[in-house]
């Protein structure tokens, strides 16, 4: 497989690749790749955070102690920092690449916000564990997630009023889209879902004196339905298909639609809604290696994050920091704007967001200088002097220049930037960066970091 | 484009070295001329509770479900037969008093949403409860009217959904020099030097070096206007209050900015709200105070309009911990002195006729405000804006 492709594979299916893996890897057939990355996530590994100090908390024991849930919700608030915390680094040390690539598409497709750690960790790993399966189990398990059923307000969805909340976002946001249902589908489909709950501990319960065991009409169907009956009936719309293959093609392809990919896509999705066999066929397909679908997407904020991470690891000292940082970008897990998730793409970038991820390169990996040598100059100790001395006031991390050295060390200067940049770079940039010295890996890098075209992948 | 026109950019565009022509393409007008309508929008985050703000303090539904809580009336600041101010709102009440004050009561929507996040969504975009709009609506004013992201300058780190449109974002700053050092980076200077303009399109990395080349030119001519003018006055020394102070600073240096966004946080007072609600009004009316005198001082506040609003006012009943609960619709200060209605616009809502979660039913969508603002005081096409015609009032 060309090097190039693989680089490309890796950053939609992941957050890129490292230099030696690259080499690995570009030895083998675009089967073998494919097949090595199904692999590599065929487990998936659950992400917990330790909550022993509130694991007394249960259904029973709130019931006895109800003075006490002010407490938990404030350690429960803590937590969540740290498992915000926990997911970032997850997504740099992971071996399941695309599983946890997918995690985060599906948490920004099944947009959900909740404060209460149990549900928050049991949603995310119901996103992880369904990632790759079927996607009508999927949005059945999410119908039945605590934190889902608070967000979108179907737990006051009962029988004598229900709340159309859930019924509308369903069909809106999770599965056909604007435009491809009635207000009348909604009113009935909003009645198979009451009674729907959950306990303290985040498991699903039906309230059968909320629930509406009467005859629903839904899309010419009519029957006693109850959720799971909705979603089935959903899912038979080809639509539904349509929709999920463009928002997947969006994500992992182009921002702009091919209309005729998509409806490939969801010729084989249709048939038994599968999304690993449907991620298969796309990254086997030979459209997806086309040159106009590589490099031309802005990275999302946890993206770039996550792949400057993988290149030079990194470790803050601060956990608030990390929040610091994905909050100035614009994009801090766990914290969707709304229920129609990030917008993504260009909406990525405006003057504040561009100039701290051109900034942030160099804010963390070099004391916030982005060395100016030119070829030829001689290295002006008292420079380096001064620069080391600085202390770094926005961050504080620790640099771990040397897996990056070791990663990089039989690569050659020249050659950092067709591992570090996908697009073709501007012919000025280009022309700029041969006036620089290329005496140091670790200068360089953070140059081609601190550059439009790093942001793009 | 016409030849003259041509001509006009190319010199203006060549006093900025190293900026490609044609997108240099702002009107050459002079912000110092008279009549350049500023908007500052003032957002009071978390969700003000309003009625401890005007108090009605001979109604005895107030006091019936505020026992521990209400401002009693011999505290509360009378203006009217029914209405006075928080006692720490004495600056208010002398704007109030000068006719520089509209009291817009019982703004929100239909189905009005009780999430922070959500209900600050709805407000920041101008959507209905059940549309969920990407740009904010001061954006789609940008994308229509605006030329350059300093036309609207958001004072914080990072840009609200307010002022981001399909095409073109505000600006955020909380320190002009900061934006300025950062923006000025050699490295980036270099970069930009050698790049070349034919180049530039409307794919995603043309996108990132048209907005890093305009986020320097933005950050630039800001701080060049912010260095010229200074403070006359004293502000009080808090986060709003310097807010403020920028943005006072901002407007009487010219600045070719038609709005500027702050806020103030603290408003969620589910517990003891007495003591923080108070403190918070407080900062806000001595900072307001401040910042009109240093427009009036410098004859910018004839062409500026204050709008503070919160995202929801909160339950007419308070709660066990002496505080109040998320509720719906809320008063609104508009602060100018080309008001047409001094003083209170509407009467306040009923305090026993209150919706389902025991709220105040509002009278006046704010989207009616927005579009007053848009048609009345911006002087631009509202219901293109905000993607519907809402009949406007008659403050301004």
């Amino acid at each position: 497989m060309k090097q190039r492709h693989v680089q490309h594979l890796f950053w939609r299916a992941g957050f890129g690749i490292r230099p030696k893996q690259l080499n690995t890897v570009s030895q083998k057939s675009k089967e073998q790749v494919v097949d090595m990355l199904f692999k590599a996530s065929s487990s998936a590994t659950p992400l917990k955070v330790d909550t022993s100090e509130i694991d007394h908390f249960s259904t029973a024991y709130i019931l006895k102690n109800k003075t006490q849930l002010p407490e938990f919700r404030k350690i429960s608030r803590e937590k969540l920092k740290t498992y915000n915390v926990a997911w970032v680094n997850r997504l740099v040390t992971s071996k399941e690449t695309l599983r946890e690539k997918m995690t985060l598409f599906w948490a920004n497709h099944f947009v959900c916000r909740d404060e209460h750690i149990y549900h928050v960790q049991q949603y995310n790993n119901t996103l992880r564990n369904h990632a790759l399966g079927h996607f009508g189990d999927f949005v059945k398990a999410i119908s039945k997630e605590a934190a889902m059923l608070k967000f979108l307000n179907n737990k006051q969805n009962r029988k004598q009023k229900p709340n159309e909340n859930f019924a509308r976002e369903l069909m809106e946001l999770f599965t056909l889209g604007e435009g491809h249902y009635t207000e009348e589908d909604i009113k009935e489909s909003a009645r198979a879902f009451t009674g729907y709950n959950n306990n303290f501990e985040g498991d699903f319960m039906l309230r059968r004196f909320h629930h509406d065991y009467d005859f629903k009409t839904f899309f010419g169907h009519s029957g006693r339905y109850d959720g799971d009956d909705i979603i089935d009936i959903i899912l038979k719309q080809k639509q539904c298909a349509r929709f999920v293959c463009g928002k997947i093609y969006r994500y992992f392809v182009n921002d702009t639609i091919n209309e005729k990919r998509v409806e490939e896509l969801t010729n084989i999705f249709f048939e038994d809604y599968n999304i690993e066999r449907l991620m298969r066929y796309l990254f086997m397909s030979d459209w997806f290696y086309e040159e106009a679908n590589i490099g031309i997407k802005i990275k999302s904020p946890i993206e770039f994050l996550v792949g400057l991470r993988k290149t030079v690891p990194v470790t803050f000292k601060k956990e608030k920091d990390v929040f610091k940082i994905q909050k100035l970008l614009g994009q801090m897990l766990l914290n969707p704007p709304n229920v129609a998730g990030w917008k993504g793409g260009k909406s990525w970038i405006d003057s504040n967001t561009l100039m701290l991820r051109l900034k942030l390169p160099s804010i963390i990996l070099a004391n916030a200088e982005i060395s100016l040598r030119e070829k030829g100059e001689f290295e002006d100790t008292f420079d380096k002097y001064r620069s080391n001395k600085k202390k770094n006031e926005f961050v504080s991390v620790e640099v771990d220049w040397e897996t990056f050295n070791y990663q990089f060390k039989n690569v050659k200067v020249n050659d950092l930037k067709t591992l570090l940049i996908i697009p073709e770079l501007s012919a000025g940039t280009e022309t700029y960066l041969q006036t620089l010295s290329q005496s140091s890996k670790q200068d360089y890098c953070v140059q081609l970091m601190s550059l439009p075209e790093y942001q793009m992948c | 484009m016409d030849r003259r026109q041509f001509l006009k950019q190319s010199t203006l565009a060549s006093s900025l070295f190293f900026v490609p022509s044609f997108i240099k393409a702002f009107e050459n007008v002079s912000a110092s001329s008279l009549g350049y309508k500023r908007l500052v929008i003032i957002q009071l985050s978390g969700g003000n509770d309003g009625l401890n703000t005007i108090i009605p303090f001979h109604n005895d539904d107030y006091y019936r479900n505020r026992p521990k809580i209400a401002i009693q009336k011999k505290e509360a600041i009378k203006v009217t037969d029914e209405l006075g101010f928080h006692p720490n709102l004495r600056p208010l009440k002398k704007l109030y008093d000068e006719g520089y004050l509209t009291i817009i009561n019982n703004v929100g929507y239909p189905n009005p949403n009780r999430s922070h996040f959500r209900a600050t969504d709805i407000w920041q975009t101008g959507s209905s409860a059940e549309q969920y709009l990407k740009t904010g609506w001061i954006g789609r004013y940008l994308d229509s009217y605006g030329k350059k992201p300093y036309n609207a300058i958001e004072i914080d780190d990072s840009l609200s959904l307010v002022l981001k449109g399909e095409h073109i974002n505000g600006i955020a700053t909380t320190n002009p020099a900061v934006l300025f050092r950062t923006s000025q980076d050699p490295y980036f200077k270099n970069v930009l030097n050698y790049y070349q303009d034919e180049h530039l399109s409307e794919h995603n990395l043309g996108y990132l070096y048209k907005t890093m080349i305009s986020a320097e030119s933005s950050a630039k001519y800001i701080f060049e206007k912010y260095k010229t003018t200074s403070n006359t006055q004293t502000y009080p020394n808090n986060g709003f209050a310097h807010q403020l102070k920028t943005s006072a600073k901002l407007i009487n240096s010219g600045i070719e900015t038609k709005v500027f966004y702050a806020s103030l946080n603290g408003f969620d007072t589910h517990a003891g709200q007495v003591n923080s609600q108070a403190r918070l009004l407080k900062i806000y009316a001595e900072s307001i105070e401040a910042f009109v005198r240093d427009l009036k001082q410098q004859g910018t506040f004839d062409d500026t309009l204050i709008v503070t609003f919160s995202e929801f006012g909160r339950r007419v009943k308070q709660n066990a911990a002496n505080g109040t609960d998320h509720g719906a619709a809320n008063n609104l200060f508009i602060i100018g002195n080309q008001l047409k209605k001094p003083g209170f616009y509407n009467e306040l809502a009923s305090l026993s006729d209150l919706d389902d979660n025991g709220d105040l039913k509002y009278t006046v969508d704010f989207r009616s405000v927005y579009a007053t603002i848009l048609d009345r005081w911006l002087a631009v096409q509202d219901d293109a804006i905000l993607n519907a015609s809402f009949p406007k009032l008659k403050f301004v």
